[in-house]
């Protein structure tokens, strides 16, 4: 039942991808791309991963897609009669060209590397692993990725840092009007 | 679940694939930004693929979960600053459509 | 072989004095800013360079008197240094001081001194008076190197040094611009002969293993012995002449010295007559062993000088110019020395260049005289009846050309005829050279004669009122006092043997030459009769008297006989005019093809081909930097596609090899 419920998903996450790239309105892209997270978040805890299931709903779509969500709001871009709207969805001409050719290529690299590997079959225990993953997780994490950890907290600091820098309003005469 | 590795290699694939269509196709810069996360999210399913192929029935490998997570700290990094772009952007133009940012040439 | 570090200080003083001139030349300039006119360094220079000189002259009087101490083959060593050493070839550099090296440092500082004195009244006024003697006392300082050097490198320092001095001194006046050029002629023309030279030097490197002239000298006769390297020695032998050539202006190498005549005129007695010139004779005399080996090198080295002396003795007797009648003069009697050692008559060559350095600086020191007391005037055509004007100059000069014409009992007489006679005591093909001498010897007291008529006696062909020509003040008229004295009595030198008296010169240097006369003669040298050899003295007397007063009869009145020939046989009054035409030949076939290859070179190759290489690369680079250019536009999504396609495409190579 569990492959059955994988295929499902899998359909739907695709979709919900396809969602994102082909609205017109940035909201109904945020809104496709959360469904496709979702999908993903479910298989992961098919394939037995549970905390990365977890993180991915709360950080990737509790936190990320919000943020995304914020932003449109803020500039306003989701409104129908706005500038936005009436601007074209594609860029024309041989970048569009260029740009699928190469989706498509890389699509058949993939797909090709995929299929010429053999991969051997997964033993159906391996799901049901439960002796505390999260805790082999934490282990794991704070051991032998403690670098990897400390690193990336170094970079979520910077990265705070940078974007108080760079979203900040300039208070030169240039600046044309307020929002909020 | 015991799907064999190959489709779930298949599905990160072509979430890839629409993710890197979806960054050279779309003009609006937030969905530019949007596809990026997509192409994320399939590399973290390729994370999870390999490590779920090199897990034994009593030890789980956990490499994948891990270096997913980071993954998805780099992406809410990465997110974050593009949108602070974005919004710096538009204080200057009032528009965000890819093609019209173009100050950075010579 | 007695140790004289002493003998350092010969080259060495004249070294010092040409700094100190030098020195005070910036001085003088400095000071000549602030008061023009001030000559008190420039005069400090001369008499600092005249003093060098002398001292020079001094200490190779002691050092005469020491060899005379020291026996028959004893020398007198300095300390030798050690220039180049790698081990299997080493290069010393040493002076020595034997017979034949101290008659020619006597020569070179005896004489070189006379004309120092002379040039302080000469140069006088000149901006560059400092400067002159500098670089004069440094001539004089590299020549004595080249005398006292113990080995060919040292020596060819010395011989390039005077080639630098003579370029830096035919130069002088380079403001005028022809001098610059007749200096680069010197120079360049030398630099062939110098090549010879070196060429020369590497096969007896060679041969012999060592560069030090003692070793060579030893060894050629175990060189001779061996079939195989005997040629080599014939070959070195050759090429140094080569470089011979270029430094004595023998043919074909000799177009540089009647154009260094734009140099001063102490300038020209120095280098031009007495010394530098006579460095390529010095040269064969040391190396006498080596050349004594190669009897058929020497027989084309007489050739050589008697043809030499012929075409230049000829090309003498048409010019109208008074400095290039002696520049010619001065090619044709280095001609009769170079014949002197065709015919291994080593010591009668040094005895022509001891007498000719006498006379030859007599008469250019005098003939500087005319042309100051004439205010510069050289050519004889505008001159006449100057004795009135000039009866010291004209007394001594006159003492001059007897002495070139080889007038019997004058030093010019004795030396001529001495190897006019070891030609004919040679015999076989030498007889034939013998007539070219005599014939180049009639030619020689002819063109003195006619010199003399056409500058002292005669009509004035000038305007006495614009041009006052004056007798030049003493410190020019002594030194022409002193070698006219010299230039009379100096054949006794070298008497001859039938006059039943001892010839001094070769006497002393016969030590000197052994090796190389039993290499040449063995034990049968070639011998006259005492008749035979009186037969030829008076032949040659009387040929000089002859040709003498034909050649001063001729010309007593005036200068009609050039005009008469000039009209007669133009066709031969240019072709011996212009020294049988060689300078042309060089102009045409060698200084065009030359300079043809040169703006090949330099516009074709230089500057279209390889400039249009570089150049065209630069704004290659250009263009394709503005193609390149235009793919950056500035827009995000056009940078975004190329970073995505390129990824993917290398992903995809990367795939494909692993796949493989």
């Amino acid at each position: 039942m569990a492959n059955a419920l994988f295929y499902i998903l899998s359909v739907g996450a695709i979709l919900a991808a396809a969602g994102v790239i082909a609205s017109r309105n940035p909201v109904m892209s945020v809104l496709s791309l959360l469904g496709s997270f979702f999908c993903i978040a479910v298989i992961y805890l098919l394939a037995g991963f549970q905390f990365l299931a977890a993180i991915q709903i709360l950080v990737y779509a509790g936190a990320i897609m919000v943020l995304f969500l914020f932003v449109v709001m803020l500039l306003n871009l989701g409104d129908p009669e706005g500038e936005a709207a009436r601007e074209p969805m594609f860029h024309h001409g041989r970048r569009a060209f260029l740009a699928m050719g190469t989706s498509v290529a890389i699509l058949v690299a993939g797909l090709v590397a995929v299929l010429n590997t053999s991969f051997p079959a997964i033993d159906p225990a391996v799901a049901e692993t439960g002796n505390d993953p999260v805790g082999q997780l934490a282990i794991a994490m704070f051991g032998r990725y403690s670098l990897p950890f400390e690193a990336a907290s170094v970079l979520l600091l910077a990265t705070t840092v940078g974007i108080m820098v760079l979203a900040k309003r300039q208070r030169t005469p240039r600046t044309q009007g307020e929002r909020a | 679940m015991t799907v064999p590795t190959e489709h779930l290699l298949i599905l990160a694939g072509i979430l890839f694939t629409i993710g890197v269509a979806g960054f050279f196709l779309r003009r609006n810069l937030i969905v530019v930004l949007m596809s990026i996360e997509l192409m994320l999210n399939a590399a973290n399913v390729t994370f999870i693929a390999g490590s779920r192929q090199h897990s034994t029935a009593g030890d789980l490998n956990l490499d994948g979960p891990i270096f997913a997570i980071f993954v998805i700290a780099v992406a809410a990094v990465e997110a974050a600053v593009g949108l602070a772009l974005v919004i710096a952007l538009f204080r200057r133009r009032q528009l965000v459509m890819l093609d019209q940012v173009n100050e950075l040439s010579g | 072989m007695q140790s004289a570090n002493f003998l350092w200080w010969i080259p060495g003083l004249p070294l010092l004095g040409s700094i100190v001139a030098g020195i005070l030349h910036f001085v003088e300039l400095r000071a000549r800013k602030r008061s023009p006119g001030d000559r008190t360094y420039g005069a400090t220079a001369a008499w600092c360079a005249v003093a060098a000189v002398g001292a020079a002259f001094v200490l190779g009087l002691i050092g005469f008197g020491a060899l005379l101490e020291v026996g028959e083959t004893g020398t007198l060593t300095s300390a030798s240094w050690r220039w180049i050493d790698t081990g299997g070839f080493d290069v010393n550099v040493g002076m020595v001081l034997d017979r034949l090296s101290s008659v020619m440092v006597l020569v070179v500082t005896g004489v070189g001194f006379l004309i120092h004195v002379y040039a302080v009244g000469y140069m006088k006024g000149d901006p560059g008076y400092a400067k002159f003697f500098a670089y004069l006392n440094l001539f004089v300082a590299m020549m004595l190197l080249l005398v006292l050097s113990d080995s060919l490198p040292g020596l060819f320092v010395g011989w390039e040094g005077v080639g630098l001095c003579s370029y830096l001194l035919i130069g002088f006046w380079y403001e005028k611009g022809f001098p610059a050029e007749a200096a680069q002629k010197a120079f360049v023309v030398n630099r062939i002969g110098d090549a010879c030279f070196l060429l020369g030097m590497f096969v007896l490197a060679g041969l012999f293993g060592s560069l030090d002239i003692a070793t060579i000298d030893a060894g050629v006769r175990g060189v001779l012995a061996d079939p195989e390297r005997q040629g080599q020695l014939a070959l070195a032998a050759l090429l140094l002449f080569g470089g011979a050539c270029g430094k004595s202006a023998q043919i074909p190498l000799f177009v540089w010295l009647p154009d260094a005549m734009a140099g001063p005129t102490p300038v020209s007695a120095l280098i031009h007559a007495a010394t530098m010139v006579t460095a390529g004779v010095y040269m064969v005399v040391r190396m006498n062993p080596l050349f004594a080996a190669c009897p058929n090198v020497l027989y084309f080295i007489g050739t050589i000088g008697a043809l030499t002396a012929l075409v230049a003795g000829s090309t003498a007797l048409v010019q109208r110019d008074l400095k290039k009648v002696l520049a010619y003069s001065t090619i044709s009697q280095l001609g009769f020395m170079f014949l002197a050692l065709g015919c291994g008559a080593w010591a009668t060559a040094i005895f022509h260049l001891v007498t000719h350095a006498f006379f030859k600086a007599l008469l250019f020191l005098g003939a500087g005289s005319v042309i100051h007391g004439m205010h510069e005037e050289q050519d004889m055509h505008r001159m006449g009846g100057l004795r009135k004007h000039m009866p010291r100059t004209f007394i001594t000069f006159v003492a001059g050309a007897a002495a070139l014409s080889g007038l019997p009992l004058l030093s010019g007489f004795f030396s001529k005829d001495e190897i006019l006679a070891h030609a004919f005591a040679d015999g076989g093909p030498y007889l034939l050279l013998w007539g070219v001498g005599i014939a180049t010897a009639a030619m020689t007291a002819y063109y003195s004669w006619r010199m003399v008529a056409l500058t002292f006696f005669g009509q004035e062909r000038f305007d006495v009122a614009t041009v006052e020509p004056h007798e030049s003040p003493a410190v020019m008229t002594v030194p022409l006092m002193v070698l006219a004295v010299l230039a009379v009595v100096g054949g006794a030198l070298g008497l001859p043997a039938v006059f039943h008296v001892q010839n001094l010169l070769g006497d002393w240097l016969a030590p000197v030459l052994a090796e190389g006369n039993e290499l040449l003669f063995g034990a049968a040298p070639p011998h006259m009769s005492p008749a035979t050899e009186w037969v030829l003295l008076g032949l040659g007397a009387a040929l000089a008297l002859a040709f003498a007063h034909k050649g001063f009869h001729d010309y007593r009145d005036g200068t009609a006989a050039d005009a008469r020939f000039a009209s007669e046989r133009p066709a031969a009054a240019r072709f011996l005019g212009g020294a049988w035409g060689v300078d042309k030949a060089y102009a045409t076939w060698i200084v065009q093809p030359v300079k043809l290859l040169a703006f090949l070179i330099a516009v074709v190759i230089d500057q279209f081909a390889i400039d249009g290489l570089v150049n065209g690369a630069g704004a290659g680079a250009r263009r394709l930097g503005m193609r390149v250019r235009r793919l950056a536009d500035g827009s995000i999504a056009t940078y975004g596609l190329w970073m995505g396609s390129v990824t993917a495409l290398l992903a995809f190579l990367w795939m494909w090899m692993g796949v493989r």
